[in-house]
């Protein structure tokens, strides 16, 4: 009896710390979680159930998730959802390098007061020599402007080290919001826009010269495609060893190619945008789509990436029927070498079939009448994504990620560089070979991270910036969400769609629980 | 001497490379918030301009946003600031709360409700905000400032940051103040509360920023433009006068003023905080 008595005054007291907590907790986590299962298979309409008219909400079962799957748009929102993460690797990467530099021993050894002194004198004398010579030599306000911020950051950083830096490099995602979102969308005005002002002028010089050597051109964006190529078929060589040795799965296998393929399946889609032309009015609503026929030259880039795609991927089928007899092993093993390592690798073929399609696509435009033009960034359907990843990536270079990296580079051991120096390895051993394993798990969580927020992603953006237009391509699946709920009043479709959002985050999840462990363990 | 001579100029030619490689790249990222500055104190037709320096600087501008019609700046900068230090205060208290009961108390089902508060963390917002909504319009809190503060009030991760912090306290000093005749809220004041400082000062911080940066629940919630918070009135800001840019850049750059200071002056906990925390993106 002592005990129970004991025993509920625990329970009491216990509960007394959590009630604040866990009233609101009941009230505005698990009742709304109960209510939006239950929203999610009727067809709750604000329309057809509001003050004024009240027709029975009914069950309707799956219809919505029906619906949802039949509507021609969804894909496309669906689509733009998974094209705002290609952002993730670059930003990531941003991040690491910034880390990277900020990490480096900025003093070393004996002398370092003196190599300070030194450092700051010059980094002044320098500044202020090249404001001088901006300003003798008759310059523009644009050009002394410049000149003294590039001076005044250079100066400052020389004397406060990299505190300054760290503090530079983080700004733009501290501020991050919708006063970040305005800004950048008035850098991105296509007529008066900073960007476009600045881009002017360096296309008109660039114009000529793009005509004159167009032939060259498509030469280099050929050779750009080709090393693409090469590099693709040398990874899925890679890979296809690491699956003979053991080394990884089936899964991690697949994982793999569909990651290293997707660069030149965008090849594709890059360099031919003129096989579907959307025709637009003049409010930028989508009115139609029209087929045209690839160009001839077109064709060219087309061959070579099936080329390489089906040699391959000839490979690796062959691979896969080979391994049925040969090849044992656990299925689901060395999936974070494939998320990392060839996600990586997609990152850097992605620049490189990037690069081609700019090679490829300058000479036509240079030789149309208007001109090389700077793009109409978030009020162009093909460049509005790619505009918001570019101000993504500003974002990213010195955010949360930075300051883990610079947490889990401190925590990597000396010895094993000193043991690196002694055996005489390089710069590029030293990272790929001791740093970069050391950093795995901190890479494998932020891109866990990365990809869960991703998935949610979008909405502030979206909301701010282009209101999910031109023609739905900046609209993400949150944003969908939001114009269905709120603006609309599908109540139910909304949260038919907030739940198969639900489902894709909670795969994401189970992948990190089931691998994470595994690969951070190592 | 000519080997440490050399050795020295080596040193002095990388720190040099570094630092401009540094330079470059704060300048790069820099840049946007130059031209906001900029921008704001032209006159509006200098906009376009290819030049970013103003002819004159408009101070005035900066004062102008206060004035204009139908933009309420300096009334959304107080119900921002308002609203976003009642939910942190709030937030900060009940979650403190909530983790010294599961992490310093022993009841039945601990354990499984703790598991619950895990398992919603995974839940996207969005997937809550519908039915949210729904309730705020029943409770009749929509439109009004307890409508922001009080969902946002209680944090499942808030919970979970300062729980695994509290973890980490020696169990010992329960029991000393146990013997000493504590009760369990004079254990929870006066020996875990302020052992647990890093982690209440990153959750306030972490807290703060958010509510102060959130866009969607504030959107959805506010009708009356004298009620709004910074981040929905800048968009009623750029919808309604957005063709005024230099007076937009000017509001942008206020807007911006409170996170720079929080930001200058909590820079150490708020490094130390993510390293913690790790989590919150």
């Amino acid at each position: 009896m002592a005990i129970n008595k004991k025993d509920i005054k625990e329970f009491a007291v216990g509960i007394g710390f959590l009630l604040p907590n866990i009233l609101g907790f009941l009230a505005f986590t698990v009742v709304p979680l109960v209510m939006s299962v239950y929203m999610a298979f009727t067809d709750w309409n604000l329309e057809m159930h509001n003050y004024f008219r009240s027709e029975p909400i009914t069950f309707v079962w799956f219809d919505n998730f029906f619906k949802l799957f039949s509507d021609p748009d969804f894909p496309q929102y669906f689509g733009n959802t998974f094209f705002m993460m290609i952002g993730i690797p670059f930003g990531v990467a941003g991040s690491l390098v910034a880390a990277l530099l900020l990490n480096m021993e900025f003093t070393k050894g004996d002398g370092r007061k003196k190599l300070m002194v030194t450092m700051v004198l010059c980094a002044v004398m320098a500044a202020s020599f090249g404001l001088l010579a901006a300003i003798g030599m008759g310059a523009t306000g644009m050009t002394i402007l410049l000149v003294s911020l590039i001076g005044g950051v250079f100066v400052i950083g020389s004397i406060g080290g990299k505190t300054i830096y760290r503090t530079l490099f983080y700004f733009p995602y501290f501020t991050a919001g919708v006063a970040t979102f305005i800004l950048w969308k008035k850098l991105y005005n296509p007529l008066n826009g900073p960007i476009n002002n600045a881009l002017r002028p360096l296309l008109d010089a660039l114009t000529p010269v793009a005509v004159m050597i167009s032939p060259a051109c498509r030469t280099v964006g050929i050779v750009l495609l080709v090393i693409a190529g090469l590099f693709f078929l040398n990874m899925v060589r890679r890979k296809l060893r690491l699956w003979r040795d053991g080394e990884t799965g089936i899964v991690s296998a697949w994982l793999g190619m569909i990651l290293l393929s997707l660069p030149l399946v965008f090849c594709w889609s890059w360099v031919t945008p003129t096989w579907m032309h959307i025709v637009m009015d003049n409010r930028g609503v989508q009115t139609s789509v029209e087929l045209s026929f690839l160009s001839r030259d077109a064709n060219w880039v087309l061959l070579l990436m099936i080329f390489f795609l089906s040699i391959g991927w000839g490979r690796f089928l062959y691979a896969i029927y080979l391994a049925k007899r040969e090849y044992r092993c656990i299925a689901d093993r060395g999936i974070g070498d494939s998320a990392i390592v060839d996600g990586s690798a997609m990152v850097l073929n992605m620049i490189l079939v990037g690069l081609c399609c700019v090679f490829w696509m300058l000479p036509e435009m240079a030789a149309s009448d208007t001109g090389l033009q700077p793009p109409k960034w978030i009020s162009d359907y093909y460049w509005a994504k790619p505009s918001l990843l570019i101000m993504g990536f500003w974002g990213a270079i010195g955010s949360n990620n930075m300051l883990l990296y610079l947490a889990g580079l401190s925590g990597v051991p000396q010895e094993l560089y000193e043991a690196a120096d002694i055996d005489g390895a390089s710069p590029w051993q030293r990272f790929w070979h001791i740093t970069w394993p050391q950093l795995a798990n901190v890479t494998f969580f932020i891109m866990v991270m990365a990809v869960i927020g991703g998935l949610q992603g979008g909405f502030d953006m979206a909301r701010v910036m282009t209101e999910g237009g031109p023609a739905g391509s900046t609209t993400t699946l949150a944003y969908y969400i939001y114009t269905q709920g709120f603006n609309t009043g599908r109540l139910g479709y909304a949260s038919a769609v907030s739940w198969l959002l639900f489902l894709m985050v909670f795969t994401v999840t189970m992948f990190n629980w089931k691998f994470g462990n595994r690969y951070t363990n190592e | 001497m000519q080997d440490k001579n050399s050795r020295f100029w080596g040193g002095f030619a990388k720190l040099i490379s570094l630092n401009v490689v540094l330079t470059l790249m704060a300048v790069l990222l820099v840049l946007p918030f130059t031209w906001m500055v900029l921008a704001s104190l032209k006159v509006l037709d200098e906009i376009g301009y290819d030049s970013w320096l103003p002819k004159a600087c408009q101070w005035h501008n900066y004062r102008d946003v206060f004035t204009m019609k139908g933009i309420f700046f300096g009334r959304w900068y107080w119900n921002t600031v308002f609203v976003s230090s009642w939910i942190t205060f709030l937030q900060v208290f009940t979650s403190s709360l909530a983790a010294f009961s599961f992490s310093r108390l022993h009841w039945k089902g601990r354990d499984q409700v703790f598991f619950l508060y895990l398992a919603t963390m995974m839940l996207p917002g969005l997937v809550m905000m519908i039915p949210n909504y729904q309730n705020m319009i029943l409770l009749g809190l929509v439109d009004t400032y307890a409508g922001l503060v009080i969902p946002a009030s209680f944090s499942a991760f808030g919970t979970f940051l300062m729980r695994q912090f509290m973890m980490n306290i020696p169990k010992s000093l329960d029991e000393a103040a146990e013997i000493d005749g504590a009760t369990k809220w004079q254990l929870y004041w006066d020996v875990v509360l302020p052992l647990a400082r890093p982690a209440l000062v990153t959750l306030t911080i972490f807290t703060f920023i958010g509510s102060y940066n959130n866009l969607f629940w504030p959107l959805v919630m506010m009708k009356s433009p004298d009620k709004y918070t910074l981040p929905i009135g800048m968009l009623a800001f750029q919808s309604s006068q957005g063709q005024q840019t230099n007076l937009l850049m000017a509001a942008v750059a206020m807007s911006v003023v409170p996170m720079i200071i929080i930001f200058v002056l909590m820079q150490k906990q708020l490094v130390k905080g993510i390293m913690l925390g790790g989590v919150k993106g």
